[in-house]
């Protein structure tokens, strides 16, 4: 009786333990591994990717910027610099530091290595928005030129990240800085966006969860020094400036259309039939392929025919054929209702 | 002309031209492609007077789609398959046992000893390798050549798409695809086929769901096992008016147990180890067709069973010698599977087993067709017994449920042993058909290492954890 | 379009021997191969049946073909070897099926590609077929599953299909084995060039991508002259597809230039 229970105790807890250790990603085990990789070389390496992130937003670096930016003190900040300084990588200019050119080629292939990272994780993995720059983060300093040629491969060779950016060539080429912070748009200005910056982490998830992405056309209705509001997609959003300041625009002709907001396919009854007009940014990768492939364009008419006994997938007439789509994938596209012909 | 500068040149010139024209290349282009489709086919079709009132597809689909009738027609549906699996089985595999076990090995043996073979070679070749390729034959054969079939015109007919609309909500919850229900299905005949049919699912992550999970369908090669000892301990619990009913729901209880497995396991891997694996779910229903009957036989028999069998029976000729040799090899005046016996039962007592049963299952991982026949040789083997089975090393099962639940107590079996031995049936590793089928399947040495190890680690810990409780509270 | 000289090689096989031997297919005695692509569900492996008969039937596992299968049939003097490609939506996609699709249709050059469609789903299915068309310029539609269409009371004008896609278009229901002689009679046309292709090419909607295409057509053209799809490799060089990105590398596309103007 005590041999049983002592034992069944002693298996609970081997259990627990080996959970604690081995879980996927939050186990101690992979804590520690990442706390290995995280060494000088990797501070090295987001210092260059700091530095050249100014660069391009034509801001000064600093050591109290790279302090902020890397989360680490003001000496090792310091002490990192110096290091960079002797390598090469980085000189003095002004009141703050520049890369060298051997610098900017090493900043560079870090982050063409970050942004296709981030492509993959969001087109051929299951992962959602807010994990990809964090998984790319740390992904992308064990990545070889080898490694990272296979993986452009793997997505296409893609010019842009999901967030917007443009993805550096393999030979450092970058296409310049296009677009203003969303900031500087006056009321009644119509814009695109084409960046949403993903750092920091809990200004992204708020811009995530307002549903605002790149390719995205929005209308300033208001603005003030306390807040933003503005019409996307149909839908009136407020932002604090702070906020807005991450979202990266470009100005469009004052008459251009505002969309939306559309009727998805979930809104259909048995029978009932719509126009396609566009699939939602949400559907990437393998799932936005598959869906095209079976025919779901921008134009197609698609007829709702029936919902399955357990409630979920609804299958359509798309093109001549059943298709069966689940709920999550029908939001993703939107619809004009048509009027039944008589 | 054509040099490597050259060709260079061009695929630069591809990435810069990329930038220009954007990120929805593909979307502009499948678009035009449509576009085009659409032209061609509105010049060439016309419809010709009205559609036929009358859209059997339409009608059809409402009824087996529909919220009140659709989950009840489909058990019917599958209750039917199995029942004519299993009712028509039993007659032909009593057959196949009897020509190829009692008449033909007695036969071989008596020819063998004609012919003056040595003792060990005959033992080797027929005791060994020829009776455990006899047995799964036998015990494989009728049901598969049965359940394929029935399987096959369902899924001509188009219904089979229909179950997996049907089940899809399930699934989804669990992470998994509809799909899946049919390589479930499929699994309850056979596991190695079960994987195969999940090439149906062709989203990377429920595919590799539906792998791994399929296990935990109750296999043909496992019903025996579980009947077998459903009748002889927890039958035996029951007023014998009830007893029938009551092995026969402990039977289903396992398969049931199984089905939960199922979704358990899809909705932790899908959480956890295939968090990351990328999902599209896709279903096509094709209409309705009237399936070929003939046709349908002919290839399903030689696609699917023979194809199977095939693959068990070249497992099973190894497995076969090698349990013999382990019965006959002495060392010490013991032979190997003593050793072997005396080795693991320590610890198989311990979590509610026995040595015997555990050696059983490693050493017939090739097919569970032959072990419940293992484990009675190596029972009268371990204790000693005389005058019961057909001498060391050879495999054998009787027709007497008393006789045989005779040897079970020799081997010191208690009901807790009976009911652990049903769990650790349903929760082992999968026989090496179905190993290999995964890895053929997968391509990938680690999702086989954890479709086989999973489920036997499982085992271990439910059978851990019953025999503790099981000895606290008794 | 590209218009083969009717010189010495009009009945050559066009296939690409090393290729397809890399691709797995045993080449012997074997004048012509043949590719069959088509869509899920229109009764693709049945054609094939039909084709082959009894007894090279497709291991048809429900839904559709992964491991391609083979066979072979004797028509008039020749030998043709016939390869059952895996049923699929389209070849863009870069599914593990679409790739093998894609990759036996361009690298190892069948002398005919059948392209099998529903004939009651026509404009889904030519989807598929118009990318087909891209790639190779020697194909025969089936218009399969005609019964169907007439149950449907769909009527379709063949003769005029045939001329909008440049290529031969037979009417079948393989289930019934209606139309399998005019089949292979197409397929012997096209396989000895005694009817030649001249197939439908997809016209792009987007300027910017035309002249795009149209750049990298002509660098193309210089590096590999007599490429017969430069369009679709310049499409998918645009795309990025691995796979291409390196044939145009090792220049392993100059293989794969008609032989009689290269």
């Amino acid at each position: 009786m005590t041999t049983q229970l002592a034992s069944l105790i002693i298996a609970a807890l081997s259990t627990t333990v080996l959970l604690l250790i081995f879980w996927p990603d939050a186990g101690y085990f992979w804590r520690w591994r990442r706390g290995l990789a995280s060494t000088k070389r990797v501070l090295m390496e987001d210092a260059l990717k700091h530095l050249y992130d100014q660069e391009y937003n034509g801001l000064i670096c600093t050591l109290r910027s790279l302090a902020g930016s890397l989360a680490i003190g003001g000496d090792e900040a310091a002490s990192l610099m110096a290091r960079l300084q002797e390598l090469g990588l980085v000189r003095l200019h002004h009141e703050g530091f520049e890369l060298t050119a051997e610098g900017r080629k090493e900043a560079l292939r870090m982050i063409r290595i970050h942004r296709l990272l981030e492509k993959y994780l969001a087109d051929e993995t299951g992962l959602s928005e807010t994990e990809w720059h964090k998984r790319a983060e740390r992904l992308e300093h064990n990545m070889t030129e080898q490694a990272a040629r296979e993986l452009a491969a793997a997505v296409g060779n893609p010019s842009y990240d999901p967030h917007g950016d443009p993805i550096p060539t393999p030979g450092g080429k970058l296409p310049p800085k296009k677009g203003v912070p969303l900031t500087e748009l006056e009321p009644d200005e119509v814009a695109g966006i084409i960046h949403v910056e993903d750092e920091p982490n809990a200004v992204y998830a708020q811009l995530v969860a307002e549903g605002l992405h790149p390719g995205m056309t929005i209308r300033v209705l208001e603005k003030s020094a306390q807040r933003i509001q503005l019409i996307a997609d149909g839908e009136e959003i407020i932002l604090a400036p702070v906020v807005a300041a991450n979202l990266t625009v470009e100005r469009l002709a004052k008459g251009e259309e505002i969309k939306g907001p559309f009727e998805t396919l979930t809104a259909l009854g048995v029978g009932e039939k719509g126009r396609v007009l566009a699939l939602s940014h949400h559907c990437r990768g393998q799932q936005r392929r598959r869906i095209m492939d079976l025919g779901v364009i921008p134009g197609t008419v698609i007829s709702m025919q029936m919902t399955s006994a357990g409630g979920d997938p609804t299958a359509y007439l798309i093109r001549g054929a059943t298709i069966a789509l689940r709920k999550s994938q029908a939001e993703m596209i939107q619809i004009e209702r048509l009027k039944e012909a008589a | 002309m054509e040099t490597p500068n050259n060709r260079q040149h061009i695929l630069d010139e591809a990435s810069t031209l990329r930038w220009e024209i954007g990120e929805n290349l593909h979307d502009t282009l499948l678009e035009s492609i449509y576009q085009d489709a659409a032209r061609v086919s509105d010049r060439v079709v016309t419809r010709v007077g009205e559609k036929p009132r009358f859209d059997w597809d339409r009608t059809l689909d409402r009824v087996l789609t529909s919220r009140w009738l659709g989950f009840p027609l489909m058990l019917v549906m599958l209750t039917v398959v199995f029942w004519v699996t299993i009712s028509g089985a039993n007659v032909p595999s009593g057959l196949l046992a009897e020509l190829l076990i009692d008449t033909f090995h007695p036969g071989l043996k008596a020819l063998a000893s004609n012919a003056g073979l040595p003792w060990w070679l005959d033992g080797l070749l027929i005791d060994g390798v020829y009776l455990a390729m006899a047995w799964v034959i036998s015990v494989m054969l009728p049901p598969m050549a049965i359940f394929f079939p029935l399987f096959t015109l369902l899924e001509d007919f188009g219904y089979l798409p229909r179950v997996a609309f049907n089940l899809d909500s399930i699934f989804r919850r669990a992470g998994a695809h509809g799909k899946q229900a049919l390589s479930m299905a499929m699994g309850f005949g056979c596991n190695a086929a079960g994987v195969i049919a999940a090439r149906v699912i062709d989203s990377p992550r429920e595919r590799l769901i539906a792998i791994i999970t399929n296990n935990f369908a109750l296999c043909n090669g496992r019903w025996p096992t579980q009947i077998l000892i459903a009748t002889i301990f927890i039958g035996a619990l029951a007023p014998p008016a009830l007893a029938g009913l009551v092995s026969a729901g402990a039977v289903v209880a396992i398969a049931l147990l199984g089905i939960l497995l199922t979704f358990a396991i899809s909705w932790a891997l899908s959480r956890t180890m295939l968090r990351g694996e990328v999902s599209a779910f896709s279903l096509e229903l094709p209409p309705y067709r009237p399936p070929r009957i003939l046709r349908t036989l002919y290839t399903s028999l030689i696609d699917r069973t023979i194809f199977v069998l095939w693959r068990a029976v070249v497992f099973a000729v190894p497995a076969g010698a090698f349990i013999w040799l382990i019965g006959n090899i002495k060392i010490s005046q013991m032979s190997i599977a003593e050793h072997a016996i005396g080795f693991l039962d320590p610890f198989s007592l311990f979590i509610g087993l026995n040595g015997v049963i555990l050696l059983a299952y490693i050493i017939a991982i090739p097919a569970n067709e032959i072990v419940i026949p293992t484990i009675l040789m190596l029972t009268v083997l371990s204790a000693r017994m005389t005058g019961i089975g057909e001498g060391s090393g050879v495999m054998f099962e009787l027709d007497d449920l008393a006789a045989t639940m005779n040897i079970f107590n020799a081997g010191g079996w208690t009901l807790l042993t009976a009911i652990n031995l049903m769990l650790f049936s349903l929760i082992h590793n999968p026989c090496s058909t179905t190993i290999y089928t995964i890895y053929k399947e997968t391509g990938s040495v680690k999702w086989t290492l954890v479709s086989s190890l999973l489920p036997v680690v499982m085992g271990l810990g439910v059978c851990f954890l019953v025999a503790q409780l099981w000895r606290i509270l008794g | 379009m590209n218009i083969k000289d009717s010189g010495a090689c009009a009945t050559c096989p066009a296939h690409n021997v090393a290729n397809l031997k890399k691709l797995g297919v045993n080449m012997e005695s074997a004048d012509f191969v043949i590719a069959l692509a088509g869509n899920p569900n229109t009764g693709k492996s049945t054609v094939f049946n039909a084709l082959t008969g009894l007894r090279q039937h497709t291991g048809n596992w429900p839904g559709k073909t992964v491991i391609r299968a083979e066979g072979g049939f004797v028509y008039g003097d020749h030998h043709y070897k016939i390869v059952d490609l895996p049923g699929t939506y389209s070849l863009l996609s870069t599914s593990a099926d679409e790739e093998i699709a894609r990759n036996f249709i361009l690298f190892g050059k069948p002398d005919v590609t059948v392209i099998v469609v529903d004939a009651s789903r026509l404009e889904r299915n030519l989807n598929l077929a118009l990318q087909v068309l891209e790639i190779t310029d020697r194909a025969v539609l089936c218009l399969n599953l005609m019964d169907e269409a007439r149950r449907n009371r769909l009527d379709i004008d063949v003769r005029l299909l045939a001329k909008e896609l440049g290529i031969p278009v037979v009417p079948t229901a393989a289930r019934q084995n209606e139309g399998i002689p005019d089949l292979l009679a197409a397929i012997r046309q096209v396989a000895t060039g005694e009817f030649v292709c001249r197939p439908h090419r997809i016209e792009s909607t987007s300027k910017n991508l035309r002249l795009a295409l149209d750049q990298l057509v002509a660098r193309l053209e210089v590096a590999f002259p007599g490429l017969t799809n430069s369009r679709w490799v310049a499409l998918r060089l645009l795309e990025g597809d691995a796979r291409i990105v390196e044939a145009v590398q090792t220049g392993e596309l100059a293989g794969l230039v008609e032989p009689d103007q290269a």
